[in-house]
């Protein structure tokens, strides 16, 4: 693209909000009761500040957690590092949580707290669907059953937990002090989703989450019923299936039906 | 262009005076009829897959005519405009079926960077020949003449060759643009740089100023910031009526920001507005106001 004198202006400014070298002061007049390097930072201070408050409202668990100090200066440490590319501001922070992973690699509990922070956002306004009924499922067939998969909740989220994080979460929700910051035993997997227009989340063992990704691949609920009776006894089994299909229902995380007759 | 009506018919009737929709009064505007005429929506907060907040949005078009104004057009970048960004407006457009949509005269960033900030412009040629060319493809793609506000700012550029008033007639009248006018930011710019609103005001066409935004600032002595987290203060309530006066019955709202207070505190200070506006628009006023134009 050609080099105009606007577009020299302009790189010269926002070079100065992210503190590139720039020549941008000679572009700004004098005079008025402030001078120009007043002029110049109030725009440098504008740029950081929206920006954290973006983040401070992104990631108000982990705000909480890290305290203010500590968060406002991780905050603007990756303002520096990761300037806005995305038109719609609530996209600047979506790598926050990488970020701080690598910023605080002996303290990853942070990097999950944040984590959580951002996909509870992330299932706020994402895709609606219709929950499916538990009544829907009371008239499929014997025929069905063999071949009936699920769709789930287009703002599912599932991810492995390493640490407590999800009682860190509720303590800072009910503003109490967080529990010391542990790793969980045995695996454990975070499940994010919306219920209504309230995004939930909660914790899932492995034969919750082997499930959930089999029926995610497109897996027949009757096949992920057989691979569980391989790991438990029938009777753990069928006790585990049943449990966590009436769960996904009542949680309204089934949002259609696949590989029925109807 | 399709945008070539007589100047006469460019501007909608008034729907009187609104606020700008904020989540926290959500339930308020829900609950029962508020003393509000129309409400005013920021863009980008629906430009979103789902969830509660289109869900409010449609229980809001229900009640309330609804005025679009984004933040993220960035009008005056060199970068060009962002097709993506204007598929996505004109869908959230289609399904609000808005009076009117707006954006500032800014730009938010450069080579593909955004500064989520709105940038004041130089006044020059090279600048409004850019904005014209702008705003046409966006009038365009949209299919309707968009309003663009003068924004507050806190330095001038040696490379401009006008005043920001006659900046912002030019966009409007080359463009065949409207105008949101807002007044706080026309009180914050004149503060920093040391001009006279009552010229700014006085430059404007009448006919294209389509909507009025209110505010409050932050007074740190030397210079002001549009902060959007006061009550619109007292010089900026003069200038709303001197406002009134020039430019006669337009849609006028207030936004707030930050430290929002309760739902009845901004509509008694609309009912300010609507005072000062009663007062000016008075047979006597309105025809000393027609004769000084």
């Amino acid at each position: 693209m050609k080099s105009t004198v606007l577009t020299d202006l302009q790189v010269a400014f926002h070079d100065h909000l992210l503190n590139l070298p720039n020549d941008f002061s000679q572009e700004v007049s004098e005079g008025g009761r402030i001078g120009v390097d007043h002029r110049l930072h109030i725009y440098h201070n504008a740029y950081r500040a929206r920006l954290l408050e973006n983040l401070q409202d992104a990631y108000e668990k982990t705000w909480a957690y890290l305290g203010d100090e500590t968060f406002e200066s991780s905050a603007l440490a990756f303002i520096e590092d990761n300037p806005p590319k995305h038109r719609n501001l609530r996209w600047h922070g979506a790598t926050f949580s990488q970020w701080l992973a690598e910023r605080y690699p002996q303290d990853l509990d942070i990097a999950e707290l944040a984590l959580i922070d951002w996909q509870l956002r992330q299932a706020f306004d994402g895709p609606n669907a219709t929950p499916v009924p538990a009544a829907a499922l009371g008239g499929l067939t014997a025929e069905d059953w063999a071949s009936v998969g699920f769709q789930f909740v287009p703002t599912l989220f599932v991810a492995p937990l390493r640490f407590n994080t999800v009682t860190i979460w509720h303590a800072i929700d009910q503003e109490q002090a967080p529990p010391i910051a542990e790793v969980l035993s045995p695996a454990t997997w975070l499940v994010i989703w919306r219920k209504g227009w309230q995004p939930h989340f909660r914790t899932i063992q492995a034969a919750e989450h082997a499930a959930l990704m089999q029926l995610q691949g497109a897996a027949s609920f009757a096949q992920v019923c057989a691979d569980l009776g391989e790991q438990f006894s029938d009777q753990e089994a069928a006790s585990v299936a049943a449990e966590s299909l009436r769960t996904w229902l009542e949680d309204e995380m089934i949002v259609g039906l696949t590989g029925t007759s109807a | 262009m399709p945008f070539n009506t007589p100047t006469a018919s460019i501007k909608q009737v008034s729907p009187g005076f609104g606020l700008g929709l904020r989540p926290v009064h959500y339930p308020d505007f829900l609950a029962e009829a508020q003393a509000v005429d129309w409400l005013e929506i920021i863009s980008e907060n629906y430009m979103v897959p789902g969830g509660k907040p289109l869900a409010m949005l449609d229980a809001i078009l229900e009640r309330y005519p609804v005025a679009m104004h984004g933040v993220s057009l960035s009008i005056g970048s060199t970068d060009g405009l962002d097709a993506q960004y204007l598929t996505d407006l004109r869908a959230l457009a289609n399904h609000v079926q808005p009076m009117w949509i707006s954006d500032h005269l800014c730009w938010t960033g450069v080579q593909g960077r955004n500064a989520h900030d709105l940038l004041p412009l130089p006044y020059s040629e090279e600048a409004l020949r850019l904005v014209v060319r702008h705003v046409n493809q966006v009038q365009d793609a949209l299919g309707r003449r968009i309003l663009l506000e003068n924004v507050s700012s806190y330095l001038n550029y040696r490379s401009s060759e006008m005043s920001e008033w006659e900046f912002l007639r030019q966009v409007a009248e080359q463009a065949d643009c409207l105008l949101l006018l807002d007044v706080n930011n026309i009180y914050v710019s004149g503060i920093n740089h040391g001009f006279d609103p009552i010229t700014f005001l006085d430059h404007l066409p009448v006919d294209r100023v389509q909507q009025i935004h209110l505010a409050g600032h932050s007074d740190h002595g030397d210079y002001i910031v549009d902060t959007h987290d006061h009550p619109v203060a007292e010089p900026v309530w003069d200038l709303y009526r001197y406002t009134c006066a020039r430019f006669g019955d337009v849609a006028t709202m207030i936004e707030r920001d930050d430290d929002i207070p309760e739902l009845s505190v901004l509509i008694a200070e609309l009912d300010r507005a609507r005072a000062i506006a009663a007062e000016t628009l008075v047979p006597g006023v309105q025809k000393t106001r027609e004769a000084a134009l």
